[in-house]
């Protein structure tokens, strides 16, 4: 601070000179997870096209397909038409957001409620945690027994699975409010329903938000689940025919299509979360 | 009147006569499993209107207890509290807690409106109200900021306003500023000062700092340690306004700082 260097220049190109430190530094993190992504998917291109180590190795294209072809067939599912994926696709995305919607409310509404009632969280508590720490995994038969092989058990499984995680985030995170805020909103004349509103509310989806990425993609985890065990649309569905059809080159084009919708949703929601929770210290850097 | 009377309270002092709040032969005790411990043995004082009180003791004294009861957070063992005519029902006492009570969901605006609101003022009524406590504490040019975009001090003052909004005639101040470093500190006290002369609330102040307590108060209650009582009442006569940055280096000062201190040193040698 006391000794300036002479020939330092002026506060705005020291700026200058950190942004475009940190630009390039930015381009260069980009270019190295290019270079990897290249790398590997050209390995697997080059490999698989080898015979020796086609019949050798694990590069067989037979077991894991290749790049060209992947695209090929994602290329193919685009076209509008009998071959179409965009009715699998719509289903699995409809469901998942049926399944997310219910869970994240039905999660926050009960979790909120049960913080609120101390006797009613005490009566429940051991039936949670047995249902929490159930493998839920195992329901989806029975579920799709009972709600068919249409939409409905798909949304009733993503549900199950997405509500757990929402609820034990909300209600944790209602009974963490800590007792000075709410003695010090009642001292302002707050009732109890005022505080709820504008103290309590606004601290548990501030909790709920933080759960929501992992959300999706369990949502997304459920729905496609279901759509193994029993069902005749969806991402899952056609999974399973590229299975009996022993197409690796289909199952390989259906996760990395999956992958994206799951990338894709996350990136939303932490769109949706950056806007509801703009006063978070978490996205001051963003503001 | 006499002469230390804080200016501005001219017109309070026909009240003087009837205290605001008076606390009857308070005893407090804590049930453990297999032992009762009376953290307050017997507080009687008498707090008038305007005056600012401080109330200083080792830790373990029950004097954040003491507010607490007078806030209504938790009832005496025995004894009795009586608050003035004015302080009963919503929105009447303002209370700042030690902890950051500022909700960051919420504007600096909106966070002082928060009290109004609740009691159910008219947000035009409200709004001018606001515009005056923030030029008051200097932060008119932040009413549209988040808190976390402002410093600890700042939102120390926020929490003030926050407590000053509904104009209660009792301000209840639990180690507010014990967070802070000195220089902070010191500012907040201008400011406290500043406010208090202007709105005339009475104040009664729970602090660990002694230096605080004669910088900012017409009175320093000393408590012993538990079962607490009242050891000292000393009548701070250093006239208002008071600079608080040359205060300290005053004779008046160190007169009455070494005699309390010379009561609450020897509370600090026992064993807690």
């Amino acid at each position: 601070m006391q000794d300036p260097v002479p020939d330092s220049g002026t506060h705005a190109q020291h700026v200058a000179a950190a942004r475009q430190r940190r630009r390039r530094q930015t381009l260069l993190v980009v270019l190295c997870q290019l270079a990897m992504l290249a790398a590997f998917l050209g390995a697997w291109e080059v490999f698989t096209r080898i015979p020796w180590f086609a019949k050798n190795t694990i590069f067989d294209p037979f077991f894991i397909s290749r790049p060209s072809m992947i695209v090929e067939r994602i290329a193919m599912w685009m076209v509008p038409g009998k071959n179409s994926l965009w009715p699998h696709l719509w289903e699995t995305l409809s469901a998942t957001f049926l399944g997310l919607f219910a869970g994240a409310t039905s999660g926050f509404v009960i979790g909120l409620a049960l913080a609120q009632n101390k006797f009613l969280a005490r009566v429940l508590s051991p039936f949670i945690v047995m249902l929490n720490s159930m493998p839920r995994i195992a329901f989806v038969p029975l579920i799709t027994m009972i709600f068919g092989l249409g939409i409905a058990s798909k949304v009733v499984t993503s549900w199950f699975v997405v509500f757990f995680l929402l609820f034990f985030n909300t209600y944790k995170g209602s009974l963490s409010v800590e007792r000075e805020l709410v003695e010090f909103c009642s001292t302002l004349g707050g009732n109890a329903r005022q505080i709820l509103w504008r103290v309590r509310i606004p601290y548990a989806a501030a909790w709920t938000f933080a759960a929501l990425p992992n959300a999706v993609s369990f949502a997304l985890v459920g729905v496609v689940l279901s759509e193994f065990v029993g069902s005749n649309t969806g991402m899952g569905y056609v999974m399973i025919l590229a299975l009996a059809a022993l197409n690796a080159t289909e199952m390989f084009a259906a996760i990395t299509v999956l992958s994206f919708v799951g990338l894709i949703l996350v990136y939303l929601v932490r769109i949706v979360e950056r806007s509801v929770l703009h006063w978070s210290p978490e996205f001051r850097e963003d503001a | 009147m006499s002469l230390d009377a804080p200016q501005g309270q001219v017109a309070r002092t026909s009240a003087e006569a009837a205290p605001i709040l008076e606390a009857r032969g308070i005893g407090k005790v804590y049930h453990t499993r297999d032992a009762e411990t009376w953290a307050i043995g017997d507080i009687t004082a008498s707090f008038a209107k305007g005056e600012f009180v401080s109330i200083v003791g080792p830790s373990g004294c029950g004097k954040s207890t003491f507010l607490h009861m007078i806030a209504g957070f938790t009832k005496a063992t025995r004894g009795q509290i009586v608050l003035g005519g004015g302080i009963s029902g919503r929105g009447k006492l303002g209370y700042i807690f030690q902890k950051d009570t500022v909700l960051p969901w919420y504007t600096v605006r909106q966070n002082v409106s928060l009290g109004p609101s609740f009691i159910g003022k008219p947000a035009k009524e409200t709004s001018a109200r606001v515009d005056e406590l923030l030029e008051m504490a200097h932060l008119r040019a932040f009413a549209g900021s988040y808190p976390h975009q402002l410093s600890g001090g700042m939102r120390r003052r926020v929490a003030l306003l926050m407590g000053l909004a509904n104009d209660p005639e009792l301000l209840l101040l639990d180690e507010p500023f014990s967070a802070l470093d000195t220089h902070t500190k010191t500012h907040l006290h201008r400011e406290l000062l500043e406010i208090w002369r202007k709105l005339g609330q009475t104040v009664i102040m729970v602090t660990h700092d002694l230096d605080e307590a004669v910088t900012l108060s017409d009175r320093v209650i000393v408590l012993s340690s538990r079962p607490s009582s009242i050891l000292l009442d000393e009548r701070i006569d250093i006239p208002h306004p008071r600079d608080v940055f040359t205060v300290r280096q005053t004779e008046m000062f160190t007169r009455h700082f070494t005699r309390i201190w010379s009561v609450l040193g020897q509370q600090f040698r026992k064993p807690e």
